[in-house]
């Protein structure tokens, strides 16, 4: 039995971001993992103390690309809590309708990725040409394509004309129907279903003990999800988790894709429940600074992230904290790792939807 | 063992080997960015009062004003295009414009150490007469 | 800190099904001179759909156990309190010996880093204030 140490990263061609994960290897079998990050940290947290709390949101909602408008909004919503300021209406549903299309984006982002790293190119282009339309869709309404700085704390800084969520949703269609040609690729390609299914197991009991999230544990059967809570008017609509049992890579892309149509079909339900009108507020602007310290929760496209919120009166926070849904899988990521072939490593560290920027900060 | 013979992409990717890209040709085609979309500011230095309040709040300290030299300054590569100058300034100076930020190919310094992508605008004092505004503007090539 | 009573709450919480969901470390500042600056820490426990709380009030000195026994998922959030705060935890599972993030400040969140940006930062308000007027 022959052990080698082989460093995987931290550049390497299915890694959207740098982790290294040293492998300990028994000829093709992993039997030890031992992680390391920090190669993209930027000390985001620590400009609380250099940025006013009416600025910090433009520094939060870089944190990521991806999940730009998630971390925006979750910053809002925390200070909105800590100053209790009460947003518009039109506001709160134009700031979900926007979060459900900004899930979309990030689980076709992740497709095509996950497709790349088992050579699927061609699968992988086809996923991203769809991711247009979306980004398409937030240019229009927000201004930018992936950074959006529409959400402000008190409100949103745009409104989306009635009519041209109409047109959003007649485009949320067409991608659909597009979408659904790619759910059958990946449902049953013969190359997909050889090298994702059957790998990377994680029982239900496991996804518990190692404190998965989001679509990891989802897919392994375990009903988690944070838009059950329902904040955020999320108690207003039809709305169920989707799961899987099979707890493999497979159904992990399979939760995914799913949870792309139920997006698009949240942002039917949305769309028929907002209150409709021209001209209505959008923004609350609060006064004076923020006193006080919250925990706000929200599902991003990788799981729970939390968000800590502590300030002091002053004009800058005292401490602000994201831990983000990537940070939380890690743990599940190198439990799966272990005993795996060496050539199931990139399926497996893919199949957690890894932002090591959001994790780093 | 999976069925070798099930393969869904084919017909897709046979279509896409006869058609046409699905990429532009960019630089030689490029696509108008949507109407709102963020990208340079815009400033209009006939209305502008110098009240220095978007240069307070720019989150990125991209703009530079001085009340009493009237003078005006951006650096056009650390704005972030949050939007928020446009937003304060109620003198209605300031406008967001669709244009993408040039590229700068040489990281040339100008005379007096600005960066490239610096724009700066001057006004003289307001005479009792009706006051021209000059531009002074000194971009890096 | 009372270490047996803070681990039997969080041997409680595992014992009950709850689940991990973060630990934060935040630096408080001391109001005057004398006193020392303490951390703030809190371990946020989830279940179905609540989200609860264990608060601590530490200072470098003190030692803080590790919920590994209980949580193995802890052991990046306790490496990375050790790392980024200089917080004193103990018995970590997985202990990356300081190597997490590698930062070029070494203990960046510690009491004296954040002094020290807190007066930069009163300084360059003061700076352009004096000069605007």
């Amino acid at each position: 039995m022959k052990r080698t140490i082989v460093p995987f990263g931290p550049q390497h061609p299915v890694l959207p971001e740098p982790i290294v994960l040293d492998l300990l290897l028994e000829d093709e079998k992993v039997v030890d993992a031992i992680p390391t990050i920090g190669y993209i940290h930027r000390g985001l947290e620590a400009m609380v103390d250099r940025v006013e709390y009416t600025e910090m949101g433009f520094v939060v909602e870089r944190i990521c690309g991806i999940c730009s408008f998630m971390h925006g909004l979750g910053y809002c919503l925390a200070l909105e809590s800590i100053m209790n300021v009460e947003v518009p209406d039109r506001a709160r549903w134009l700031r979900i309708i926007w979060a459900e299309i900004s899930r979309i984006q990030s689980h076709l982002l992740w497709l095509g990725l996950g497709a790349d790293a088992f050579g699927f190119e061609n699968l992988f282009m086809h996923c991203w040409r769809m991711r247009e339309e979306i980004l398409d869709i937030f240019e229009k309404t927000t201004g930018g394509r992936i950074i959006h700085s529409v959400n402000r704390i008190g409100g949103v800084k745009r409104d989306i004309a009635d009519s041209e969520l109409v047109a959003i949703l007649a485009r949320l269609d067409e991608l659909g129907s597009a979408f659904d040609a790619t759910v059958k690729v990946f449902g049953s390609d013969a190359s997909i279903r050889h090298r994702l299914g059957g790998v990377g197991i994680l029982s239900a009991a496991d996804a518990r003990a190692v404190d998965a999230v989001g679509p990891m544990a989802r897919a392994s059967g375990v009903r988690m999800d944070t838009r059950l809570t329902g904040q955020n008017l999320y108690d207003q609509l039809d709305f169920e988790p989707v799961l899987e049992t099979a707890g493999d890579c497979l159904a992990r892309v399979i939760v995914r894709m799913r949870e792309v149509r139920q997006s698009i079909e949240l942002v039917h339900q949305m769309v028929d429940k907002m209150p409709k009108g021209e001209g209505m507020p959008l923004e609350n602007k609060p006064r004076g600074n923020p006193s006080g310290e919250t925990f706000t929760r929200l599902e991003q496209p990788r799981g729970e992230v939390v968000y800590y919120v502590k300030a002091n009166g002053t004009k800058y926070l005292e401490r602000f904290r994201a831990r983000t849904p990537t940070f939380a899988n890690i743990p599940a990521m190198i439990k799966l790792v272990k005993g795996c072939d060496l050539a199931d490593v990139p399926n497996i560290i893919l199949t957690i939807d890894p932002c090591i920027s959001c994790t780093e900060r | 063992m999976a069925n070798p013979f099930r393969l869904p992409m084919a017909p897709r990717a046979i279509r896409n080997l006869f058609s046409k890209p699905a990429t532009r040709r960019y630089p030689y085609d490029i696509r108008p960015r949507f109407e709102g979309a963020r990208g340079t500011i815009k400033f209009d230095v006939e209305t502008c009062n110098y009240c220095t309040l978007c240069a307070k709040r720019c989150p990125a300290a991209a703009i530079t004003v001085s009340r009493e030299n009237r003078t005006w300054a951006i650096e056009h590569l650390t704005c972030i295009g949050c939007n928020v100058c446009v937003e304060v300034c109620n003198k209605n100076s300031l406008s967001m414009s669709t244009d993408s930020k040039s590229v700068h190919t040489h990281a040339e310094v100008g005379p007096q150490g600005q960066r490239p992508g610096h724009e700066e605008w001057h006004s003289p004092a307001p005479e009792p007469a009706a006051g021209t505004a000059s531009k002074a503007a000194t971009p890096a090539a | 800190m009372d270490k047996a009573a803070f681990l039997a709450r969080v041997g409680e919480y595992h014992k009950n099904g709850w689940r991990l969901a973060i630990i934060n470390a935040t630096t408080v500042p001391s109001p005057d001179e004398v006193t020392p600056g303490v951390f703030e820490i809190s371990w946020g426990f989830a279940h179905e759909l609540e989200f609860e709380t264990i608060r601590e009030t530490v200072t470098t000195a003190d030692e803080v156990p590790s919920v590994s026994e209980f949580f193995g998922a802890a052991f990046l959030y306790e490496n990375e309190m050790r790392e980024l705060f200089g917080i004193n935890v103990t018995g970590i599972g997985l202990d990356l010996g300081g190597q997490l993030y590698k930062t070029s400040v070494k203990i960046p969140f510690s009491h004296a880093a954040v002094k020290a940006r807190l007066e930069a930062t009163a300084a360059a308000n003061a700076a352009a204030a004096g000069k605007k007027a």
